[in-house]
């Protein structure tokens, strides 16, 4: 008896020490499974980030297809008129008139949006407010600034000097800052009135007052300066 | 008594060694999974790269385009009366946009994170020390106030459409991503510019509180032309 009872005690701790060990390796293989599904989810975060690549590429592809074609199309022309021995007066005009648009040397209207700045008693606006302004319109977009009625271009700079905002070509300006940006309004309104973190949001909060509203038809005026170039020399061979 | 015993040591066995299968099974199928997915990533880098070199090829035969387009420009502006100055008005606009590669003397700022910051040193918050865009930004300012011509940061021209915005850890231009150290060309009066960054109290003074940033004049920087196409859609001739 005494022995029987002893063999049943045996196998009973055999079988509880091997419920342990199975038990153990469950858990094992369970913290395995949980690590692989954190895996899957970094995972699906970079398959976001690929679909974004390859939006990014593709309209930078489309892009640069529309100008080809565009380029092509104007050298048949210009070689038609070469052939024909014609004018290519207005080619060129019109070529002339493009770049002028993207430099800012002509007036422009369209559609976008009105910034108005305002200094207020505690926090008056600073040259750099206008520099981060600028900035933020230029990434939602923007094809033409101006403020207070003079043109932004690539060159532009916006400093302070003894409490005036001073802007090439040496033009003071005073508040309140009227800042027109022309572009697709859609994305100069969604980026600029993102919540809490777009400039609009940022900086009422921080005390300033500023003003966004949409508008069609608005027209910036051409810079009115001279562009000159002393220093910088085409490179020519490659 | 025993057999009892025994059987229900056996039973508790069966269902462990279940439960081990069950569990198996789902390892083995999220398994299956993450496969599934690293192809279906592999799959969309694909794209991403055929995108990428349909941009390139295209964006080779624009260029080789514009080249083209030069030389029947010249050709047919001789044939024309006035057209000579309309041509090389044209090109200087193209400069001027900064769709050329430009040479001349300037300046070359460099920020650096800053990497040796001592313990005693009176900066407790870690995110002084590394370059911001606002940094980047208030130095092209001051470059463009200082009457460059031409900039480029980390060989991204600066042009009348970039921005400098950050994102994340990561600092973008011109939809680009790039990081330290961060080289900022300029053309223009190097002697200028070199004064006006580094008079007492002025930008690089500052920044040197924080980061590394140095400047150094040069007598022939090159700079990029701009890589991507500026194509105005929204703004029209004001007749």
């Amino acid at each position: 008896m005494k022995i029987n009872f002893d063999k049943a005690n045996i196998t009973m701790s055999i079988s509880i020490a091997i419920v342990c060990v199975i038990l153990v390796s469950v858990s094992l293989v369970q913290f395995k499974t949980v690590e692989q599904v954190n895996e899957t989810d970094i995972e699906t975060m970079r398959d976001e980030e690929l679909r974004e690549q390859i939006s990014l590429w593709k309209s930078k592809w489309e892009e640069a297809n529309e100008k080809l074609e565009e380029t092509n199309s104007k050298i048949n022309e210009y070689n038609e008129k070469l052939e024909s021995n014609e004018e290519a007066s207005e080619l060129l005009d019109e070529e002339l008139r493009k770049s002028q648009l993207i430099l800012g040397t002509t007036d422009v209207v369209g559609d976008g949006v009105v910034i108005t700045l305002t200094d207020t008693e505690e926090s008056p606006i600073e040259a750099a407010d206008l520099v981060d302004l600028i900035n933020e319109l230029r990434f939602a977009g923007a094809e033409a600034i101006s403020i207070n009625g003079v043109r932004i271009v690539n060159m532009t700079d916006i400093v302070d000097i003894d409490s005036y905002i001073i802007i090439k070509p040496s033009q003071r300006l005073v508040s309140p800052y009227v800042v027109k940006a022309i572009g697709n309004q859609t994305y100069l309104v969604s980026t600029l009135c993102l919540k809490n973190s777009g400039f609009v949001d940022k900086y009422n909060n921080s005390g300033k007052s500023v003003k966004l509203d949409k508008q069609r038809n608005i027209k910036i005026p051409k810079y009115s300066g001279t562009m000159n170039i002393k220093y910088m020399k085409e490179v020519t061979d490659k | 008594m025993n057999k009892k015993e025994i059987a229900i040591a056996l039973g508790i066995m069966c269902m462990i060694l279940t439960l081990i299968l069950v569990i198996q099974i789902r390892t083995t199928n999220s398994a299956n999974q993450i496969v599934k997915q690293t192809f279906s990533s592999n799959n969309l880098r694909d794209q991403v790269l055929k995108w990428k070199e349909r941009y390139d090829y295209t964006y080779s035969e624009l260029e080789l385009a514009e080249k083209k387009i030069e030389i029947v420009r010249q050709k047919a502006s001789e044939n024309t009366e006035g057209s000579t100055e309309k041509e090389e008005e044209l090109k200087k606009n193209n400069i001027l946009i900064g769709l050329t590669d430009v040479s001349g003397e300037g300046v070359i700022v460099t920020l650096k994170d800053n990497p040796n910051v001592s313990l005693d040193s009176t900066i407790l918050d870690p995110s002084m020390v590394i370059v911001h865009f606002g940094d980047i930004l208030g130095i092209v300012n001051e470059l463009k106030n200082a009457g460059a011509e031409a900039i480029s940061i980390n060989d991204q021209r600066v042009v009348s459409t970039t921005s400098i915005t950050c994102e994340g850890n990561v600092i973008n231009v011109n939809g680009e991503k790039i990081s330290s150290p961060f080289v900022i060309k300029a053309i223009g009066s190097s002697i200028y510019m070199h004064s006006a960054l580094t008079r007492p109290g002025g930008t690089i003074e500052n920044l040197n509180q924080y980061i590394q940033a140095s400047v150094k004049q040069s007598n022939n920087i090159t700079i990029k032309k701009y890589t991507g196409i500026i194509n105005p859609k929204y703004m029209k001739y004001a007749e």
